[in-house]
């Protein structure tokens, strides 16, 4: 019988996964017990794509393969679209392409999704065929996966993961060692996904890519859960630079401040502040001073920086511990 | 059951593909189908020693082919994380595991198929033997299946613990000390003048390991003076000793590969 969601806290409305205090340990005789994921709260909501980011050996895999229920958990509590994880009703509308996947390369395209359809008990030839025409497979139809590029190969693994309609979608670095025509379908693929209405879970290194599709994102070190939100949140706080010329260190000194960074160099001035600084106020006193204004070029955040300011951090921390 | 025989009919594919396989298999093929030719060289009753010549070959060639088929079944999928993929789909661990088991043997079955099926095509060509002896062959062949079913259920549970390597050697000891339990127990277990310690680990090994010499009647096929008494109920009870044993171990196996780690 399918597990009820937890008691003591209703799962918040719309929740596809949450995680409380999620726990993976394993014990090495060197190392002794090492938390691979440790105490993880997560929450993704439905309908969203979301990102789940973190350098390698993170836990992420861990994570994902814990929320299928493929490995048990040491500790915590998970649900997965309101059921305990492992629970066999919610494979049915779950599915999950893994990182660099392997398909028997005997098989064709075709025999592929036959062969995935039968563990769900569908045997539609339509269907298989209009999946193959969704990601551009259907001339290819008959070759067998031993013919297949990579880009083919993972186009054919999000097929196989969209036979029983999910509702939720795991993929675990889907564009990883794809070229850039193949990256671009996948993405378009994943799009198309959310406005189907499926929930996408994406585990990548591909920053730029996750910064054009996800609408949330968690960065995850070491095991825990380092930052967590919409990304228009996460990466508020751009930062703006203003070069000028013709002005004089007088000038410069006046407009240091603890959030810009200043630099004079033969009458250049370089100053670096935050979007939400007074640039206005400082390209009027650089015309007053009759300076000349040679560039003002905004820097929007990128959760490239987000990240290694992110892993930096952790570091720095544990280091200083 | 659509998942089992789906992942078991997928299992029978890639078997019969493995190039080991089948490279051990034409061997097989190729030694039956000497046998013939070379027996002749034999100072023994011709048709004895290409019985059982051409015996010897179907049964090592399928217990190699029993023993290298199912040691990296298991981990083979771990380790191309197929079997993520299969586990994220509404399928349960024991499932896998049977499906996997069950086109293990679908696969021997077709090996060992086509090597009986050289054998008694060779030894009725070339020795025009009586309708009988053909028979017999044929059901030693089919004990043989059921041998190796019962060995590929050993290598299976092995394999939910232990490396490929080590499964090879622990799969194919058990089948040799298996293949030797009749005269282990007469020698220790059943002989009042061993010790009584030694008495004891023969009665311990040979009630825990599978019976394999159980599967091999070919004494009363070369021998015509060797007969089995009452043969129906020997065949049905060997083959019910050897699915107790497959299910007792793939029981085993599910218990085990349930709670690991993949």
């Amino acid at each position: 019988m399918a597990s009820e969601p937890p008691q003591g806290g209703v799962l918040p409305l719309g929740a596809a996964i949450e995680t409380r205090q999620l726990t993976k340990t394993y014990k090495s005789r060197a190392l002794g017990k090492i938390n691979v994921v440790d105490h993880l709260d997560l929450q993704v909501e439905e309908g969203e794509i979301f990102g789940f980011l973190g350098p390698n050996g993170a836990g992420k895999t861990t994570t994902i393969k814990m929320l299928l229920g493929i490995i048990y958990p040491s500790a915590g509590e998970g649900y997965v679209l309101g059921r305990e994880i492992g629970d066999m009703d919610v494979h049915r509308v779950i599915s999950y392409l893994p990182e660099r996947p392997y398909y028997y390369e005997h098989m064709t395209g075709m025999e592929i999704l036959k062969f995935y359809g039968a563990l769900f008990g569908i045997n539609d030839k339509d269907k298989f065929q209009r999946l193959l025409e969704k990601v551009n497979l259907a001339g290819d139809a008959t070759k067998t996966i031993s013919q297949y590029s990579k880009g083919m190969q993972q186009r054919i693994g999000l097929a196989q993961s969209l036979l029983n309609d999910p509702k939720l979608l795991f993929l675990d670095e889907p564009t990883g060692g794809l070229d850039p025509i193949a990256h671009t379908e996948i993405r378009d693929l994943i799009l198309q996904f959310r406005d189907e209405g499926r929930t996408v879970f994406i585990s990548s290194h591909e920053l730029s890519e996750v910064e054009r599709i996800c609408d949330r994102v968690a960065i995850i070190n070491k095991g825990k859960i380092e930052r967590q939100g919409r990304l228009e949140d996460l990466l508020r706080g751009g930062r703006i630079e203003v070069i000028a010329d013709g002005l004089n260190q007088g000038f410069a000194d006046t407009v240091r401040a603890p959030e810009s960074t200043v630099s004079f160099h033969n009458g250049r001035l370089i100053v670096d502040m935050s979007e939400e600084g007074d640039v206005n106020g400082l390209l009027d006193g650089i015309r007053d001073a009759k300076g000349q204004i040679i560039s003002v070029v905004p820097r929007r955040r990128r959760l490239e920086d987000l990240f290694i300011e992110t892993i930096s951090e952790k570091k720095s921390g544990g280091e200083a511990a | 059951m659509g998942a089992i025989l789906s992942i078991s009919t997928t299992t029978v594919g890639e078997a019969i593909r493995r190039r080991v396989l089948l490279v051990i298999l034409m061997i097989g093929v190729l030694l039956i189908s000497i046998v013939p030719a070379l027996s002749v060289l034999s100072a023994r009753s011709d048709l004895t020693t290409t019985i059982s010549s051409m015996l010897f070959v179907l049964r090592i060639v399928s217990v190699l082919i029993a023993i290298v088929l199912t040691v990296y079944m298991i981990p083979n999928e771990i380790e191309r994380r197929t079997i993520y993929t299969i586990l994220s789909k509404p399928v349960q661990r024991w499932q896998f595991l049977v499906g996997k088991y069950l086109g293990a043997v679908l696969a021997l079955g077709l090996m060992i198929g086509l090597m009986a099926g050289v054998m008694l095509i060779l030894f009725y060509f070339f020795k025009h033997p009586p309708m009988e002896r053909m028979l017999d062959l044929l059901r030693q062949a089919i004990l043989y299946f059921i041998e190796v079913s019962l060995l590929a259920a050993v290598a299976i549970f092995f394999s939910t613990f232990v490396t490929p390597l080590v499964n090879f050697f622990l799969s194919a000891g058990v089948w040799g000390v298996g293949s030797l339990l009749n005269p282990l127990y007469d020698s220790f277990a059943n002989n009042q003048g061993s010790a009584p310690i030694i008495r004891g680990m023969a009665k311990f090994v040979t009630s825990i390991l599978p019976n394999f010499s159980n599967y091999d009647v070919k004494n009363p096929i070369i021998n015509p003076g060797v007969t089995i008494q009452n043969e129906t109920t020997y065949y049905l009870g060997t083959a019910g000793y050897g699915l107790l044993y497959i299910t007792i171990l793939i029981i085993a196996g599910i218990l085990i590969f349930d709670r690991r780690e993949v």
